[in-house]
């Protein structure tokens, strides 16, 4: 077999109209300047860190980082997450569990876990540490059922308010099991899943609909209960965040260097040129913010407006439930910033989130009152 | 002791090291601007990529551009390319993978999949089998395709494979052993 496909033709002309345009591109590009060895910077990189934590840790030494904090974060922020700006629960969760915030700022906590999410209609929460799944009863933190599988991820909940499906990844397997513990199944034969959040369509009938990306960049959208495959997109290189807008008739995907926004019905991609968003959030009006870097733009209709940008690189996004506040987090500064959307744009700041959540908290999603 | 065949298999040890010394040279020159290295690196990569695209998709307009992009994506990522991984597992990764995403979405569009298009200026006329071997192909999954492409074509071990494509080695001995069965039974008929 090998001699009979080494014996093929390759096509000459073929060639040399290819190497015509690879050379171009090749004298196109910008060569590397200078070569350096790789172990040099890592050691560099090594004793500054180690310099940095040694002098962290002496009392000087962490009014410095505080200094770098105050420079890096948003002034006058507040010392503790107080009230929220707006009514609503927020869900987060991280190194120090899964936590519901109250618009009085109260908070409970509601177990040791990693990830979570809302159900449809913020009854309850899942929720998964690395090998268990679980729904759990926010105002008490009861949980209802729990499911052992390995290496679990996002999960996420979607459906109406009498029959739902919670979907989750273990390793790159897309699994789909039903809102009250039972029936999980492993979406044995589609392909592996990148390391995105599946999500689910807003429920608009009583079918449900999954959109989730595989490793190959495309988004797959799918009636798991048939098993039917509605569309697949083409592959999209750093496909990073997948969102449904409210009414459920667009979805939108970031890449590396474009948003899509993909008809629910037909999968017709139209793609916006922004590189570099690494989440994005529909707003209940269906303005999508991005998350790229220091800044957060939004996209309203056809036109993308930026609407805030910090003094460091920002992580999650979630909005208010009336759509008024979007907030996202500041990591090196330890900090949430709250930013009003609508009328007056004012921003409103939070410090030590890490102390009053165990660890560095991620967005879960802000969901209206009980 | 026989000679010429202790110096044949010295050679044949040698002959691998040896060339991915010189390619990993080619790269570094490429890598400082040197047009030549860059023109040898795609002289000595291109029949191949073209070829292993060529058997996926099964048609020769859309091999050239898949393996033409598939060089332009290894211009654009050749200063953070590192010199110490060999260059033709990371571009024929690329290049099977587009094979299949297009074949893959030529078949969702419902098309007829294509026969092998012959290239008009062919080198050489493929033999009877040749062409036999390749009609029989496009009767495959693209997955199967490309791992077969992948182990007869370009001689890599299933290990390989599975480490390129991302795919449990398990998965790739089964996509190969029911990719041969319907070749046989393909060839056969």
């Amino acid at each position: 077999m090998k001699r009979l496909f080494d014996g093929m033709p390759a096509d000459a002309e073929a060639e040399e109209r290819a190497w015509a345009v690879v050379r171009e591109a090749y004298e196109r590009r910008e060569p590397a300047r200078r070569w350096r060895s790789p172990v040099r910077p890592a050691l560099v990189l090594a004793a500054v860190a180690a310099a940095a934590v040694s002098a962290a840790l002496s009392p000087p030494g962490r009014a410095v980082v505080n200094a770098v904090r105050r420079s890096i974060g948003i002034e006058g922020a507040q010392p503790a997450l107080f009230r929220l700006p707006a009514a609503g629960r927020l869900l987060v969760s991280g190194e120090g569990g899964t936590w519901v915030v109250a618009a009085d700022g109260s908070t409970r906590r509601l177990g040791a876990f990693a990830q979570a999410s809302w159900s449809p209609h913020a009854l309850y929460v899942v929720a998964s540490s690395r090998n268990e799944l679980a729904a759990v009863e926010p105002a008490t933190g009861q949980v209802h059922w729990q499911l052992a599988r390995r290496a679990i991820r996002f999960p996420r909940w979607g459906g109406t308010r009498t029959d739902t499906r919670i979907a989750y990844l273990t390793t790159s397997r897309l699994h789909v099991v039903a809102g009250d513990g039972t029936r999980d199944v492993d979406a044995e034969g589609l392909p592996a899943a990148a390391r995105v959040a599946p999500v689910w369509q807003p429920a608009t009938g009583d079918r449900h609909v999954l959109a989730y990306v595989d490793t190959r960049g495309r988004v797959t959208v799918l009636d798991p209960d048939l098993g039917n495959v509605r569309w697949v997109s083409a592959g999209y290189d750093g496909a990073r965040a997948l969102a449904w807008s409210p009414d459920g008739g667009t979805l939108a995907l970031a890449a590396r260097t474009k948003v899509v926004l993909f008809s629910a019905a037909t999968g017709r991609a139209r793609t916006v040129r922004v590189e570099g968003v690494r989440q994005l959030a529909f707003a209940p009006d269906g303005r999508l913010a991005l998350v790229r870097g220091n800044g957060v733009l939004v996209l309203d209709g056809a036109r993308v407006r930026t609407l805030f940008v910090a003094p460091s690189r920002l992580a999650g996004v979630a909005w208010s439930p009336d759509g008024r506040w979007l907030l996202s987090s500041l990591p090196a500064a330890d900090q949430w910033v709250f930013v009003q959307t609508r009328g007056t744009r004012r921003v409103l700041a939070v410090s030590h989130i890490r102390r009053q959540f165990g660890g560095e908290p991620a967005l879960d999603g802000w969901a209206p009152s009980a | 002791m026989d000679v010429s065949s202790s110096a044949g298999a010295a050679l044949r040890l040698e002959l691998p090291v040896a060339a991915e010394r010189r390619e990993r040279a080619l790269v570094r020159e490429a890598q400082r601007g040197s047009a030549a290295a860059f023109e040898q690196l795609f002289r000595s990569h291109w029949p191949r990529a073209y070829r292993a695209a060529l058997l996926v998709v099964g048609d020769a307009a859309a091999a050239e551009d898949i393996a033409q992009e598939s060089f332009l994506a290894a211009v654009r990522a050749l200063d953070r390319f590192d010199r110490r991984r060999p260059f033709g597992p990371w571009l024929h990764r690329i290049v099977v993978n587009r094979s299949i995403d297009w074949a893959r979405a030529r078949s969702l569009r419902r098309e007829h999949f294509s026969d092998y298009a012959e290239p008009a200026s062919a080198e050489r006329e493929p033999g009877t089998h040749a062409r036999a071997l390749a009609q029989a192909l496009t009767e495959l999954q693209p997955e199967q395709r490309a791992v077969i492409v992948l182990r007869y074509l370009l001689d890599y071990t299933p290990g390989e494979i599975a480490r390129l494509l991302d795919l449990p080695r398990g998965t790739v001995n089964s996509r190969l052993r029911r990719g041969l069965d319907r070749l046989q039974e393909a060839m056969r008929a």
